[in-house]
């Protein structure tokens, strides 16, 4: 194609793709601001922060009665903590063991990524029903925990594979040849060199884990977690103050998000900085 | 002294070394000759302990060192690749060793100061320690890979092919350099690589290595001028072999019968070796009293700079070779497709028993 039709026609195409990316979110960001009379549509009745008080019951008593996600919230972020830690040591065993071809290593890899390609729903009803039938109760830190481990699992497997493909053996050899024992070296040597890519891993675990829905739905028994009690609000009536707690939660992912930015870019820095020409020694 | 008695390792089926015996003396530099498969940095990996024979025995010092692990060995180990750590600067990857060892690391920050100064002195990177690995160049990377390991003082240090990643320029200053390294530290390398010029600039000691053994292993002219086997003739890439049968007190090989140095029984299967550089040129007919000859037909000439190497193939399809100084030529001037007797003295062919 020609240049000069390409060139403008990819721009209009990023940009299409950009809006469809973020512009829900706008759209809620903007909404969030809405008055106390106003509902959650356009027009904007007037600019005020007044869900965003309202959310953390700041504001006089109204008929709206305050968003119940401050447990379900709790109970996300530990659930979420705790897959990303499992999921990520699980994830990096498993790759680390991948790095030899050992016997039956082809059915296990099939079986690991399953994990991550079994639909939710069904995974989610299955499992309701086992824990039924094994007379287990269902909790948000059991039976879904199990489920949320299963599914983000192969993802943290798959992210740790590629990063020790690239991982080259001989520095760690080089670092026994030193007189370091194993242990030290993999302090020292191994799990930095790795560690960006524990963190990508563990990013995965965290986020996928954290707005999980159809896993936790059937899994999760009587203490909600988040995604499933911002969407018992919904059968009831939909006010701004959902809008609100919205942008604060995308904030706090893209904190998240420059965490790992700032982490990864304090790792790799070094090996980056110097990219060029090889002078003579 | 490092000895190695009987040792075979086995992939699969195949035995990558097969019951091999060899020593390094102590302060010696030590080249491995062979050729890429032979096994040669299989057996550098079996000395370092990242793999372990399938049998034999490897002694250090009067200590057995196979079945130790690796980092209780006290052997340094000078990567191909370098493999130093990414994510350290070069002063925190000399330091490596001294800090994190697991027997006489060092606390003092002044001593480890010290100690990797000096050691970046003795190869010539003073003032680099605060640079990235990532930021300096192969010779460099090279330089401080060697320091990460002089630093520790082992009692041997094995570098597998360590000037292989270099571009020549850089690969010929760098030998002199190991060399003179060597010689200030008093400690043995066993250098290996492929190439036969790199072993026998390095080496005070010569080992080649073929078909999971060592094939001889000599002070390097005398390995060059007197190879003791088929094997080590072919690797040092100088020798034309001419295989055949002893019939009637001479050597009938696909290039015609030639004398053999000292007599043998017939049928013996038996090998000439002549060098490249021993071989003379001749037209059919003119060839001077005295020499043994065959004839072949001149390919094509390869020409390398200061000398010339020229390509001849016998009728039977064997390819000889034969160098031709600039300085001092010996050939005439050869024209392509044509036959030529090829001669050389019958003191400078060798005589290997023993089919080819």
């Amino acid at each position: 194609m020609n240049t000069g039709i390409l060139k403008p026609t990819l721009a209009i195409y990023a940009a299409i793709f950009l809006l469809f990316l973020y512009g829900p979110l706008i759209i809620l960001a903007i909404l969030s601001f809405q008055s106390q009379g106003g509902g959650p549509q356009f027009p904007i009745q007037e600019w005020s922060t007044y869900w965003y008080r309202h959310l953390f019951g700041v504001t006089e008593t109204s008929r709206v009665s305050q968003l119940p996600v401050g447990d379900a919230l709790v109970r996300s972020l530990i659930l979420a903590f705790m897959t990303t830690v499992v999921s990520t040591v699980l994830g990096t065993m498993s790759a680390e063991a991948f790095r030899t071809r050992f016997k039956g290593s082809g059915p296990v890899f099939y079986l690991i990524i399953l994990g991550m390609m079994v639909p939710g729903v069904l995974v989610g009803l299955g499992m309701a029903l086992l824990s039924n039938f094994a007379g287990i109760d269902r909790a948000w830190w059991g039976t879904a925990f199990v489920l949320h481990v299963v599914y983000t699992y192969p993802f943290a497997f798959l992210v740790m594979l590629a990063i020790f493909n690239r991982f080259d053996r001989s520095v760690e050899e080089a670092s026994l040849s030193l007189g370091v024992s194993p242990a030290q070296t993999f302090r020292r040597v191994t799990f930095p060199i790795l560690f960006p890519g524990v963190l990508s891993a563990m990013l995965f675990s965290f986020t996928l884990s954290y707005d999980e829905f159809s896993r936790t739905l059937f899994t999760v028994g009587r203490e909600l977690t988040l995604p499933l009690a911002i969407y018992g609000t919904f059968s009831v009536e939909i006010y701004p103050n959902i809008f609100a707690f919205g942008v604060l939660t995308t904030l706090f992912s893209f904190t998240l998000l420059v965490v790992y930015g700032l982490l990864m870019k304090r790792f790799t820095s070094r090996r980056a900085r110097f990219s060029g020409q090889e002078e003579a020694a | 002294m490092l000895k190695l008695n009987g040792i075979t390792r086995r992939y699969g089926g195949t035995a990558a070394l097969d019951g091999l015996d060899f020593t390094v003396p102590d302060d010696t530099y030590v080249s491995l000759l062979g050729a890429s498969g032979s096994g040669k940095t299989t057996l550098l990996r079996l000395i370092a302990g990242f793999e372990e024979p399938d049998a034999g025995e490897i002694v250090l010092g009067g200590e057995r060192l196979d079945g130790k692990p690796p980092h209780r060995r006290d052997i340094g180990f000078v990567f191909q690749n370098f493999a130093l750590f990414p994510h350290l600067s070069v002063q925190e990857n000399v330091a490596f060793g001294l800090k994190h060892r697991e027997t006489g690391a060092i606390a003092s920050g002044s001593e480890l100061t010290d100690r990797v100064a000096a050691a970046l002195d003795l190869v010539g990177l003073t003032g680099f320690g605060h640079r990235g690995v990532g930021e300096i160049s192969g010779g460099q990377k090279q330089r401080v890979a060697l320091a990460r390991t002089l630093v520790t003082e082992p009692r041997l240090v094995l570098l597998d092919e360590p000037l292989g990643a270099l571009d020549a320029n850089l690969r010929a200053r760098m030998c002199d350099e190991l060399r003179a390294i060597r010689e200030r530290l008093k400690v043995s390398f066993l250098h290996v690589t492929g190439s036969e010029t790199e072993a026998l600039t390095m080496g005070d000691m010569v080992a080649v290595l073929a078909q999971g053994r060592i094939a001889q292993a000599a002070e390097s002219t005398m390995l060059f001028h007197q190879p003791q086997n088929p094997a080590a003739a072919r690797h040092l890439n100088a020798w034309n072999l001419l295989a055949g049968t002893v019939t009637g007190g001479a050597l009938q090989t696909p290039v015609g019968r030639l004398p053999l140095p000292r007599p043998l029984a017939d049928g013996t299967p038996a090998q000439l070796a002549v060098r490249f550089d021993q071989i003379d040129v001749a037209e059919p007919g003119a060839v001077p009293p005295g020499q043994d000859h065959f004839t072949a037909r001149y390919l094509t000439g390869e020409f390398n700079g200061p000398t010339t190497l020229s390509f001849f193939r016998a009728d039977d399809g064997e390819l000889i070779q034969v160098v031709d100084h600039m300085s001092n030529p010996r050939l005439p001037d050869l024209e392509e497709g044509k036959t030529y007797a090829l001669h050389f003295s019958p003191e400078a062919a060798l005589l290997y028993e023993g089919a080819a």
